[in-house]
């Protein structure tokens, strides 16, 4: 069995008395430790897929398994308990509190769960040890995307969510939050998985889901992910 | 809109809400003070009360009355007869005052409505409404107060004891029977129907009774008029106050003219008077001295006649003197007589005794010799008879002897003879032998016996007469003669003893005869003594009886003199009283008018006052619910004009002007608002005066205003335009601060704010220890300072307000509990009256002590004054001024301390110590000068002031009293009470606890049958009057916290909102990051919770002084309310706000649940 796997499931909002199939009968698995990049077009569904997979979201049909665990079955408190414990989400617009430090956002997130890393080692391995108690506004988008990093990976999460990591960073700072998650999967061996609209992240990626229309259009392995550094786009 | 407002209803009506609470507490409030005073013009119009009231200090006549009513601008003027009294009903004593009325007027009357007594009779005035019962019909019956306290109840027979003045000269009835109540507008504030002289200076019922109660020479008292035009204006309104203001001038300037004819009238009558009394007083002078010299008359004829006893008893006297001596001369002439022949007894028997000794010792050689004349006697008469006897013996030897020799003689012959005849017849015999015959044989025997015995008488004499008898015979004869001459002698010495014997019978007889004239004369001397003896008797009775005429006489001449000299005084006296009284006549002053108003009258004083107090009120607490109403228009807007950035930014960047895009938001505040103006308006208008003066209606009898009660337009306008206004005010604000910004910038979400290091994490130590929430917590607290100011300012306020309230309360209640705890601690009171003295007050301290089991019993002495300082104006404040008796003891009943310290106040003979109440009106402090005045019948100050300097300010609650030492009273006493405490005041009153077995009924009755215990007074009946009154203040109070939570409420409810509202984001980063439920709500509300606090210390401060603030002013002269605002108040407050605060979150609750990740989340594409 994988470590991730997406059977039927379906998405359906009611907009007045139009259904909207969000996610039309999703099917794709992650296996564990692999970088895996969900791309489509905006509109597909890969947001709503990213959300239910990390639990922000419920399906209305289908069977969603992490690890074993049947997260479409989870109610709202172990939807809660499976988020503090097993997701770490990485946000295009970061959301760091305001209001704390880059260790502080570190912690708020590492303090909560069971095995958490150490929050000031988990910043130095994102390369801001000297930054860690500025405020996420003295921090550039790049910095404050890499503190979301941090703070996601603090959790030490079984599954590391990206939602359009480098949407709002500019080449050279996308580079190196790809780079970063990349490192993080290769390094400690954790499952990522990265929703993007760019398909040239695709080529850094071990599994590539390409998602149009609530559907995994198709699901590729790539034997050979280049390094995040030297991708062009 | 209208879309926008059902999309946004709770916001809607968090604007609504508070515009309408603070639009509709502000026109309540505002319109207390008018309804009330509306309330009291109608029934002031409705029963005609007076305008002014013309008091004289010598009352007015008929005629005076007539003067004023003809005074221009007087529409009519109606006479009454009045009088301040001391009643008791039982044991309870009570000031009162009893009002003349005019009966077939009330009679007549009709009670028409809320406020309107209606009478045909235009000259009735102050026409009391009737309650209960009828009218009085008879002189003895009375109507009273419905509205008092309830000392008589209907029914009851209540009787006076005293008056201000002589009861007997005032009132002709002093019992009432109570036939029925009243409520009369001249008595609004059923609290105290005014002040007096009497009791405790309260007056505490009001009679009205029969013009016939009153004595009918008594002058009308008092003269009510009504003023034209007065009534078309609002009661005491400045209008009124014109109006009546100038026929008041009118009435002062017609004063002398008053007075003088006043006088005039008064000066005639008393000059008839004395003159009819000056003619009788001669008539019975004359009269008086008539009788005093007839008096003298017989007191001479009695002293001549008395000289004429005096004489005949002197003559008496000599006479009975004369006998006297003479029977003393014939005494001693009687005594010398017997004297003389006493001596000559005495002599005689001196040689008596002499011849008895001779003769006695010529006895001596008797034997026995005798001793004295009598054995003398006799044994010279038995030494006689044995010389007899030897004689007669001598001699019958003699002749016996004689004989013998004759007989021996003759025997011898007869011998011889029968020795013969023997012979012969023996011869014979012989001789005839045996012719011897027996017979002669016979004769022979016989003749021989003859001669035996013959023989025999021979030998027996010869014997007998032994040899010698011659011899013998002889000797016998010598003898004899010898015996003889004894004889002789002692037959002389017989004699001599006869004679001698004889002597002393005579001597004897001389003597007895002597003793019986002696006797004789004693007697005759004696009868003569007895004679002058009655004489002495006689003299003696008549000596008394002189002696008791004179006393007698003495005494009536000591009685006429008295008499002479009490009539001379008398005469002297009346004499004095006569040119006293034409003095009087002569002095009889130009009595003091006074023309009051209805500002002089306590009740409608009072009332005025409360009323002004609601509006002091009205105008200090809206302003908090204003204050709050735009702080949550101002967030609630700008979170509005927040949340609509986007479309801002799109309509100003199409060219919309600033004022059109702002005609949205000010339209909808608009619409809030003014709804909500209306509705509060409408609502607390009618709510919030009933509420209040139905309150007030216990200390009032003022009729209640019936709902719908009239909305001031003004107020109502000004409220609601005041509400709007800030509301506008606050969202043109917020729409223009947005709008400030370039279409571009709007367009963006807004850039969270920045995080900052707060003041607390340079202090290592406390920040390293909080966790990491608690970071969290206080940066955000300090980030958003507006919403920070917002929801403290707004807590602050519903805590502030909660604060009064409770406050408010405390202090209301405080009154009670510490007046009468820390402050008094007596339980009851006794007053004598002004003419009682210190045994009278003795004599109840005594009964106090021995009858009961009252205990710490300290004396004062109580006088009702006024006072004023350099600090208080041209104005005087009514005071009562203590005085103990005994300045170290007085703590027994009254503790004196400092308020703030709780410091005791040592109070001494030299202590002015006044009550902080009094001294803050006043304006003094310790070492400033108060002054103390006279009060008059109508309680104003008259006199020269008197200066204390204080060295003291008391804490104390009720009342405002003045502690002097008797020292210092001493010397300001005398002038003040008319030298009544000039020398030795009589410290008249008595504070004492009585003992748990000491029943209230048992205590007044006991006490009440002492000579001049005047007053009985209760400190638990004091209190529960208080407790009544108060009551009145706490349902206002009950209105403040129940609006102070419904603003509270909404403050929270609103804030909370928005505060989540704007950290929505946030919320969902928690929630993401796997943050539970619980979690959740810690981080954001304990963020809120902070706030709550914070507003709430705040809100606890900002209360206290806002208390302090309403307290002031709501406080009346006569009390203070209790200065701190108890701790369990501020825990309540506190408490409360956190109430709702937590109340509003647990709502909160399923707002933060709704947060949705995604949605919330979403990026901005």
């Amino acid at each position: 069995m994988a470590f991730v796997e997406f059977r039927d499931v379906r998405k359906i909002y009611q907009m007045g008395s139009v259904e909207v199939h969000a996610v039309d009968g999703m099917n794709f698995e992650i296996e564990e430790g692999e970088l895996c990049v969900i791309v489509g077009p905006s509109g597909a569904g890969k947001t709503t897929v990213l959300n239910m997979l990390g639990g922000m979201d419920s399906c209305t049909s289908g069977t969603i398994l992490l690890d074993g665990s049947e997260v479409s079955a989870m109610n709202e408190r172990q939807l809660t308990q499976y988020r503090r414990h097993d997701i770490g989400f990485v946000f295009q617009f970061y959301n760091l509190v305001q209001n704390l430090t880059a260790l502080e956002n570190v912690e708020l997130a590492s303090q909560i769960c069971r095995n958490p890393l150490p929050a000031a080692t988990v910043l130095a391995e994102v390369g801001l040890a000297d930054r860690q108690d500025n405020f996420p506004a003295q921090l550039s988008g790049g910095e404050q995307q890499r503190v979301a990093i941090a703070r996601a990976l603090a959790k030490n999460p079984k599954l590391l969510l990206c939602d359009e990591p480098t949407g709002a960073l500019d080449y050279q700072t996308g580079h190196q939050v790809l780079k970063l998650l990349q490192d993080s999967c290769r390094k400690s061996g954790r499952t990522v998985a990265i929703v993007t609209h760019n398909s040239a992240f695709t080529q850094i990626a071990d599994r590539i889901i390409s998602v149009r229309e609530g559907r995994a259009k198709s699901v590729e392995l790539n034997a050979t992910p280049v390094d995040a550094m030297s991708l062009e786009w | 809109m209208i879309r926008s407002i059902r999309g946004s209803l709770g916001r809607f009506l968090a604007i609504m809400g508070i515009v309408a609470l603070g639009c509709g507490f502000f026109a309540g409030l505002q319109m207390t003070g008018p309804d009330m005073r509306d309330a009291a013009d109608r029934w002031y119009d409705g029963t005609r009360l007076w305008d002014l009231r013309v008091v004289s200090t010598l009352g007015f006549s008929s005629e005076d009355v007539a003067r004023i009513d003809a005074t221009p601008g007087v529409e009519v003027s109606m006479p009454a007869k009045s009088c301040d009294v001391m009643m008791s009903l039982g044991d309870e004593q009570i000031a009162a005052r009893i009002t003349s009325i005019d009966v077939n007027a009330t009679v007549a009357s009709k009670v028409t409505g809320r406020y309107t007594v209606a009478s045909k009779d235009a000259r009735y005035l102050n026409r009391p409404m009737l309650r209960e019962g009828t009218w009085p019909k008879a002189a003895d019956e009375c109507v009273i107060s419905a509205d008092a306290v309830g000392h008589f109840k209907l029914g009851d027979t209540v009787e006076v004891l005293y008056s201000t003045d002589n009861l007997n000269d005032t009132l002709a009835v002093q019992c009432f029977k109570v036939v029925g109540t009243v409520s009369a507008s001249d008595y609004p504030y059923t609290a105290s129907f005014g002040s007096t002289t009497l009791g405790t200076g309260q007056i505490d019922e009001y009679l009205y009774v029969r013009e016939a109660a009153f004595i009918q020479d008594l002058p009308y008292t008092q003269v009510y008029v009504r003023v034209r035009g007065a009534e078309a204006q609002l009661s005491e309104s400045s209008a009124y106050e014109k109006v009546v203001e100038k026929v008041a001038g009118r009435l002062e300037d017609r004063e002398g003219e008053l007075a003088r004819s006043r006088q005039d009238d008064l000066k005639l009558e008393a000059q008839t008077k004395l003159d009819d009394k000056r003619a009788d007083f001669d008539a019975q002078r004359a009269d008086a001295e008539a009788k005093l010299d007839d008096a003298r008359q017989q007191l001479a004829d009695s002293y001549s006649k008395l000289e004429d006893g005096e004489t005949k008893y002197a003559s008496g006297k000599k006479k009975r003197d004369d006998g006297a001596a003479e029977l003393s001369r014939k005494r001693d002439d009687a005594r010398k007589q017997f004297a003389e022949a006493e001596k000559k007894l005495n002599d005689g028997k001196k040689q008596l005794d002499e011849k008895e000794k001779e003769l006695l010792a010529s006895l001596s050689e008797l034997d026995p010799a005798p001793k004295d004349l009598s054995s003398a006697k006799e044994i010279v008469a038995s030494n006689l008879e044995q010389l007899n006897s030897g004689i007669s013996q001598l001699d019958q030897g003699i002749n016996q002897l004689k004989q013998g020799i004759d007989g021996l003689a003759q025997l011898k012959d007869g011998l011889a003879q029968a020795q013969d005849a023997v012979f012969q017849l023996e011869q014979a015999k012989l001789q005839l032998g045996p012719a011897w015959t027996e017979e002669q044989e016979q004769q022979l025997l016989a003749a021989k016996a003859q001669l035996g015995s013959l023989q025999t008488q021979v030998e027996a004499l010869t014997t007998q007469l032994g040899d010698n008898p011659e011899a013998k015979l002889s000797q016998l004869e010598t003898q004899r003669q010898q015996l003889d001459a004894s004889r002789r002698q002692l037959t002389a010495a017989g004699e001599g003893i006869d004679q001698l014997q004889t002597a002393k019978t005579k001597l004897q007889s001389g003597r007895d005869e002597l003793a019986t004239q002696k006797a004789e004369a004693n007697k005759k001397l004696d009868a003569a003594q007895a004679k002058i003896d009655d004489a002495s008797a006689q003299l003696s009775n008549s000596r008394t009886k002189l002696d008791d005429a004179w006393t007698k006489y003495y005494d009536g001449k000591a009685s006429y003199e008295q008499n002479r000299t009490d009539a001379d005084k008398k005469f002297a006296d009346a004499e004095n009283d006569f040119a006293e009284a034409q003095r009087k006549i002569d002095e009889i002053e130009l009595p003091d008018l006074y023309v009051l108003d209805r500002t002089k009258s306590e009740g409608a004083v009072t009332y005025h006052a409360d009323a002004q107090r609601m509006d002091h009120i009205a105008r200090v607490f809206p302003l908090m619910f204003f204050l709050v109403a735009a702080l949550v228009s101002l967030t609630t807007m700008t979170r509005m004009v927040e949340d609509d950035r986007i479309q801002i930014g799109t309509y100003k960047a199409l060219g919309f002007s600033t004022a059109t895009i702002a005609s949205k938001y000010l339209v909808y505040a608009a619409a809030a608002s003014i709804t909500g103006a209306i509705i509060g308006t409408l609502v607390l208008t009618q709510v919030l005066p009933s509420v209040i003066t139905s309150s007030y209606s216990i200390i009032y009898a003022v009729p209640e205003l019936k709902v719908p009660l009239p909305i001031d337009p003004v107020i109502a306008l000004f409220s609601g335009g005041l509400g709007v206004g800030v509301t506008l005010l606050a969202t043109w604000g917020a729409v223009v601060s947005s709008l400030r910004s370039t279409p571009a910038e709007l367009m963006l979400p807004r850039a969270p704010k920045a995080g900052k290091r707060i003041l607390l994490e340079r202090i290592g130590p406390i920040w390293h220890h909080l966790s990491f929430s608690w970071k969290v917590t206080f940066r955000n607290l300090f980030r958003y300072k507006r919403r920070f100011l917002m929801t403290t300012i707004g807590i602050a306020g519903c805590t502030a307000l909660l604060l009064v309230g409770f406050g408010l309360h405390d202090s209301i209640w405080d009154i009670i509990d510490r007046q009468f705890g820390p402050v008094v601690h007596y339980d009851t009171t006794v007053g004598l009256n002004d003419s009682s003295t210190t045994a009278n007050v003795d004599a109840v301290a005594n009964y106090l002590t021995s009858s009961t089991d009252a205990s710490h019993l300290v004396r004062a002495r109580q006088e009702n004054l006024q006072a004023s300082s350099a600090f208080y104006g041209n104005k005087h404040l009514r005071i009562q001024v203590i005085i103990p008796q005994d300045s170290k003891g007085f703590d027994e009943a009254i503790s004196f301390q400092d308020r703030l310290s709780g410091r005791r106040l040592d109070f001494s003979d030299d202590s002015v110590f006044v009550t902080e109440k009094a001294a803050s009106l006043l304006g003094v402090s310790v070492g400033d000068e108060i002054e103390l005045y006279k009060q008059d019948a109508i309680g104003s100050a008259v006199g020269e002031p008197q200066r204390l300097r204080v060295t003291g300010i008391a804490e104390n609650y009720v009342g405002n009293l003045v502690y002097v030492g008797c020292a210092r009273w001493s010397k300001i006493g005398s002038a003040l009470t008319d030298g009544k405490d000039a020398a030795n005041p009589v410290f008249s009153t008595i504070f004492f606890s009585r003992g748990a077995a000491t029943n209230k009924e048992k205590l007044s009755a006991g006490l009440h049958d002492l000579t001049g215990v005047s007053t009985v007074e209760y400190v638990d009946e004091t209190i529960k009057t208080y407790r009544s009154m108060l009551s009145v203040v706490d349902k206002v109070v009950v209105v403040l916290i129940v609006s102070a939570a419904a603003l509270a409420f909404i403050v929270l409810y609103n804030l909370t909102n928005i505060n989540i509202e704007e950290r929505k984001r946030e919320i969902a980063s928690l929630k993401v990051l796997g943050f539970t439920r619980r979690e959740v709500y810690a981080y954001i509300f304990r963020e809120i919770g902070m706030l709550a606090i914070i507003g709430d210390i705040a809100g606890l401060i900002l209360g206290t002084f806002l208390e302090r603030f309403v307290v002031t002013a709501a406080e009346v002269d006569y009390v203070m309310f209790g200065r701190l605002i108890h701790l369990t108040s501020y825990g309540f407050a506190f408490g409360l706000t956190l109430l709702f605060a937590a109340a509003v979150l647990v709502m909160m609750r399923r707002k933060l649940d709704r947060v949705d990740m995604v949605e919330s989340l979403k990026s901005v594409d």
